[in-house]
C-alpha cells in the first residue's frame, strides 16, 4: 500500500517536472520575444520561434502520454486535460501566425502569455477530476464529439482575446500618437478586428453545437433509476454556467454585428465572454461545486 | 595594387556640378567602355545618383589611373572644363575608397540618413560595371563585402527603419490602420501641392477609389484627372466624409471645415468603420475633438512631424554603431584584398617562370630532334603543357586557399615559401598592412 501511494506521488512529480519543461520553455520564448526593444537580430525571432516550437513539441508527447493512461482517449476527458490541451492548439496558432504574420508583429507577446496562463491554471488551480466520460460506446464517442466542439470553440474565444487585446494596444498607440512607444510592431486594426470578427462568429458557432450535443448527451442518458447527485439538471452549477457563457456569447455576437458596437466595446465584451468561457469550463471544478458533468460525481459531490 | 574613389556628392558640389558630371541612363556603360579603353588593366565601376557621382578604380600600381588622369578623363567626357569641377571633387584611396563605399552602401552618406535606395543603386552600378567586364578581383571583392556590409549595417542598427517626411509617415499611419487598400477609398480635401505628395506616397497603395474635392471645381478636377481619380462637388463633401475610408485634408481655409458633429453624423452613416484622417492643413482642417471617437484616428501636421523627428533621432543613434562595424568591415576587407593581390602576383610569376621553362625545354628538344613532324611537335608540346598544370595544380591550389584564410594584419608564409622554392622574385618585400599604412 505505501508502495503503492509512493508510486503515484512519483508519477505525479515525474508530471509536474513535464510541465515546468514545457511551461519554461514558453517562457524562454516569451522573454526572448519581450527582447525585442533591446535586440534587433532576426536570430532573436527564430530563437523566440525555435523555443516556442520546441515547447509544442514536449507538451505533444505530454499529451500523448495522457491520452495513453488508461484506455486511449482524446486527452479532453478532464477539465485539467482539456485546458492544456486548449493551451496546446493556442501555441499551435501562435506558431503559425508567427511563421505567416510579418516578423516584426509581435505575436508572442500576446499568444505565449495566454498559452502560459491556461497551463497554470490547469496545473494550480484545476483539480484532478475523475474522467468526464467513462466506458466506452456511442456515449464516449458523442462526449468525445462534445468536447471537441467546446475545446475548439474555446480556441476561437482565445483567438478573439488575443486580437482583441492587440486591437486595443493598437488603437491605444495610435489614439496617443507616440509612435514606437511599446518597443514592437502590431498588426493593423483592421486586420486585428477581421482576425477578432471571425474568432467570434467561429467561437459561437463551435459552441453552440457544443453544447446542444452536451444537452442531448444529458437528456438521451438521463436515468430513471439514477441517484439524484447522478442525473444532471436544469439548475447544475455546470448547465447553468455554460447557458450564461451562451447568452454572452451570443450578446458579443450581436454586438459584433452592430456598427455602434464596433471597436473597444466588443474588444472589452470579448474579454468578459472568454471570462465566462474559463468559469464554464474549469470554474465549476475550481470551485468544487456539486455537478453531475460528465456521469462523474463531480469534484465536491459525494465519492 | 592601388584603390581609387573619386567623385562629387551634394555636400562637395552644388546640382549644377553635378548634373555636369552625371552618367545619366545608357551613359554609364558608355563611361566605363571609354575608361577601359582610356586605362586598360584597370578595374572600373560608375556609381552615379542623383546625389553622387563617384568613379570607383582599382588595380596594379601600374594600372590604376590618378586622380588627374580621373579628372581628364571626367572633362573629356562630359565635354566640361575641368576647372569647373576639379575643386569639388573627392578623393580616396585605398583603404579610405573601401571604407567610403562602405559608408555610401550603408546609406551614412546619404542626403536622408538611413534611405533605402543607395544600396540597389549600389548594386546596379555593380551590376552594370560587371556586364561591361571592367571588374576584376579587386572591385569584385570591395562590392560585394559593400553589399554586404550595407544589409548588415541596416540589419544591426535598424538605420532604415520610420520614414523621414511627412508624406511617406501618412503612408505608415494608413498601413498601421488598415490590412488592404482595394477597397478603400481616399478622399483628397484640397488640391494643393502637399495633397500631391501624400498623393504621390500613397498611390504605392494601389486604393480603391480617390475622391478629390476643392472649392475650386476646376482644381478638383485637374487634381482628378492627374491621380485618375473622381472630382466631387465642395457641397457634397457630407457624402464624400462618408465614402471616405482614409481622409486627407490639406486647404487653406481660415476654420476648421469639419466640425465634431458633421463627422460624428458621417461616421453614424458609415456604419463605424474604420477611419484615418490625415489633417495636414494649417490652420486644422478637423475638429481635434473627433479623433476622440471610437474607430477614428485623427492626426494632424504636428503629430506627423513628431513622428519623422522621432524617426531621424532613432536613426541618428545608429550612426555610431554602424562606424563600428563599417571600420571592422574595411580593414579585413581592405587586407583580404591585398592578399590576393599578392598571391595574384605570385600566382603569375610561377606561371611565367614554369612556361619560360616549359618553352626553353622544348625549343631544345625539338632543335635536338629535327625528324620529328609537326603532329609529334604538337603532340610533344601538348604533354608538356599537361605535365606543367598537373604540377603547379596543388601550388595554386594551396596559394588561394592560404589566401582565404589568411590573417588580416599579416601575410601567409606560404606565399614567401612558394617564392623561396621556386625562385621566384620578392615583389613585395613589406607585408601588405605595412603597404596599406
Amino acid at each position: 500500500m505505501v508502495d503503492a501511494e509512493t508510486s503515484v506521488e512519483g508519477c505525479n512529480r515525474m508530471e509536474h517536472i513535464q510541465v515546468l519543461c514545457f511551461a519554461g520553455t514558453y517562457g524562454l520564448a516569451l522573454a526572448a520575444e519581450l527582447a525585442r526593444g533591446a535586440v534587433q537580430s532576426p536570430w532573436r525571432w527564430r530563437l523566440t520561434l525555435a523555443l516556442t516550437v520546441l515547447g509544442w513539441c514536449v507538451q505533444t508527447v505530454y499529451l500523448a502520454n495522457l491520452s495513453m493512461v488508461g484506455s486511449w482517449h482524446l486527452p479532453i476527458n478532464s477539465a485539467f486535460e482539456s485546458v492544456m490541451a486548449l493551451s496546446w492548439v493556442v501555441a499551435l496558432v501562435g506558431v503559425y501566425l508567427m511563421v505567416q504574420w510579418p516578423r516584426r508583429i509581435a505575436v508572442g507577446v500576446f499568444v505565449l502569455p495566454l498559452v502560459l496562463g491556461l497551463i497554470c491554471a490547469a496545473e494550480w488551480f484545476v483539480p484532478q477530476t475523475p474522467d468526464w466520460v467513462a466506458g466506452g460506446g456511442m456515449v464516449a464517442f458523442w462526449g468525445t464529439v462534445h468536447g471537441l466542439f467546446l475545446l475548439f470553440g474555446a480556441v476561437c474565444a482565445s483567438l478573439a482575446v488575443v486580437s482583441g487585446l492587440m486591437y486595443l494596444a493598437q488603437s491605444r498607440r495610435l489614439k496617443s500618437k507616440s509612435p514606437g512607444d511599446f518597443g514592437f510592431a502590431l498588426p493593423s486594426l483592421e486586420r486585428s478586428e477581421r482576425f477578432n470578427r471571425g474568432a467570434i462568429v467561429g467561437s459561437f458557432a463551435l459552441l453552440t453545437v457544443g453544447l446542444l450535443i452536451g444537452a442531448l448527451l444529458g437528456v438521451a442518458t438521463r436515468n430513471p433509476d439514477a441517484s439524484p447527485a447522478q442525473a444532471i439538471h436544469w439548475n447544475d452549477p455546470k448547465v447553468l454556467s455554460a447557458l450564461g457563457m451562451w447568452l454572452v456569447f451570443a450578446v458579443l455576437l450581436h454586438a459584433r454585428f452592430r456598427p455602434s458596437m464596433r471597436g473597444r466595446v466588443v474588444t472589452i465584451l470579448t474579454i468578459v465572454a472568454f471570462a465566462f468561457l474559463v468559469f464554464t469550463w474549469v470554474g465549476v471544478e475550481a470551485l468544487r461545486l456539486p455537478t453531475a458533468h460528465g456521469g462523474s460525481s463531480g469534484a465536491g459531490g459525494p465519492p | 595594387m592601388k584603390l581609387l574613389a573619386l567623385g562629387v556628392d551634394h555636400r562637395s558640389a552644388p546640382t549644377t556640378v553635378r548634373e555636369a558630371l552625371a552618367f545619366n541612363e545608357g551613359r554609364v556603360d558608355e563611361g566605363l567602355d571609354a575608361l577601359a579603353r582610356a586605362f586598360p588593366g584597370g578595374e572600373f565601376v560608375i556609381l552615379s545618383t542623383c546625389n553622387r557621382v563617384e568613379i570607383y578604380a582599382g588595380g596594379g600600381d601600374d594600372e590604376t589611373p590618378e586622380v588627374d588622369d580621373l579628372t581628364a578623363f571626367l572633362a573629356d567626357f562630359h565635354g566640361v572644363a575641368p576647372e569647373s569641377f576639379a575643386g569639388h571633387l573627392v578623393g580616396h584611396h585605398d583603404a579610405g575608397a573601401v571604407g567610403h563605399l562602405f559608408r555610401v552602401a550603408a546609406s551614412l552618406e546619404s542626403l536622408v540618413l538611413g534611405e533605402g535606395q543607395i544600396l540597389g543603386q549600389t548594386r546596379e552600378a555593380y551590376r552594370a560595371a560587371v556586364a561591361r567586364k571592367t571588374v576584376g578581383p579587386i572591385l569584385h571583392s570591395v562590392f560585394q563585402t559593400a553589399l554586404r556590409v550595407g544589409k548588415l549595417v541596416r540589419e544591426k542598427t535598424g538605420m532604415d527603419q520610420g520614414k523621414l517626411s511627412v508624406a511617406s509617415v501618412a503612408v505608415d499611419l494608413a498601413c498601421e490602420v488598415f490590412d488592404t487598400f482595394a477597397d478603400k477609398t481616399v478622399l483628397v480635401i484640397g488640391a494643393g501641392k502637399m495633397g500631391d505628395l501624400t498623393l504621390q506616397h500613397l498611390k504605392s497603395l494601389k486604393p480603391g477609389r480617390i475622391l478629390i474635392t476643392n472649392r475650386n471645381p476646376e482644381r478638383a478636377e485637374a487634381a482628378a484627372n492627374r491621380w485618375r481619380g473622381e472630382a466631387v462637388p465642395f457641397d457634397r463633401l457630407g457624402q464624400a466624409l462618408v465614402d471616405a475610408d482614409l481622409v486627407i485634408s490639406t486647404t487653406a481655409a481660415d476654420e476648421p471645415i469639419v466640425t465634431f458633429e458633421q463627422y460624428a453624423r458621417a461616421q453614424r452613416a458609415r456604419r463605424n468603420r474604420l477611419a484615418l484622417i490625415l489633417d495636414i492643413a494649417i490652420p486644422r482642417d478637423f475638429d481635434p475633438k473627433i479623433g476622440d471617437l471610437d474607430q477614428v484616428t485623427l492626426y494632424n501636421v504636428d503629430d506627423l512631424r513628431a513622428h519623422v523627428e522621432q524617426n531621424l533621432k532613432r536613426r541618428q543613434k545608429g550612426i555610431d554603431p554602424a562606424l563600428l562595424i563599417i571600420e571592422r568591415e574595411t580593414a579585413a576587407c581592405f587586407a583580404t584584398v591585398q592578399h590576393q593581390a599578392a598571391a595574384g602576383k605570385v600566382l603569375q610569376q610561377l606561371g611565367n617562370r614554369a612556361d619560360q621553362i616549359r618553352q626553353r625545354e622544348l625549343e631544345s628538344l625539338f632543335a635536338s630532334l629535327s625528324q620529328l613532324s609537326d603532329s609529334d611537335r604538337e603532340a610533344i608540346a601538348r604533354m608538356a603543357a599537361r605535365l606543367q598544370n598537373q604540377f603547379l595544380h596543388h601550388p595554386r591550389a594551396a596559394v588561394r586557399s592560404a589566401v582565404a584564410e589568411a590573417d588580416p594584419n599579416h601575410p601567409h608564409p606560404l606565399l614567401s615559401a612558394v617564392r623561396h622554392l621556386f625562385g621566384l622574385a620578392d615583389g613585395s618585400s613589406k607585408s601588405p598592412i605595412q603597404k596599406a599604412t
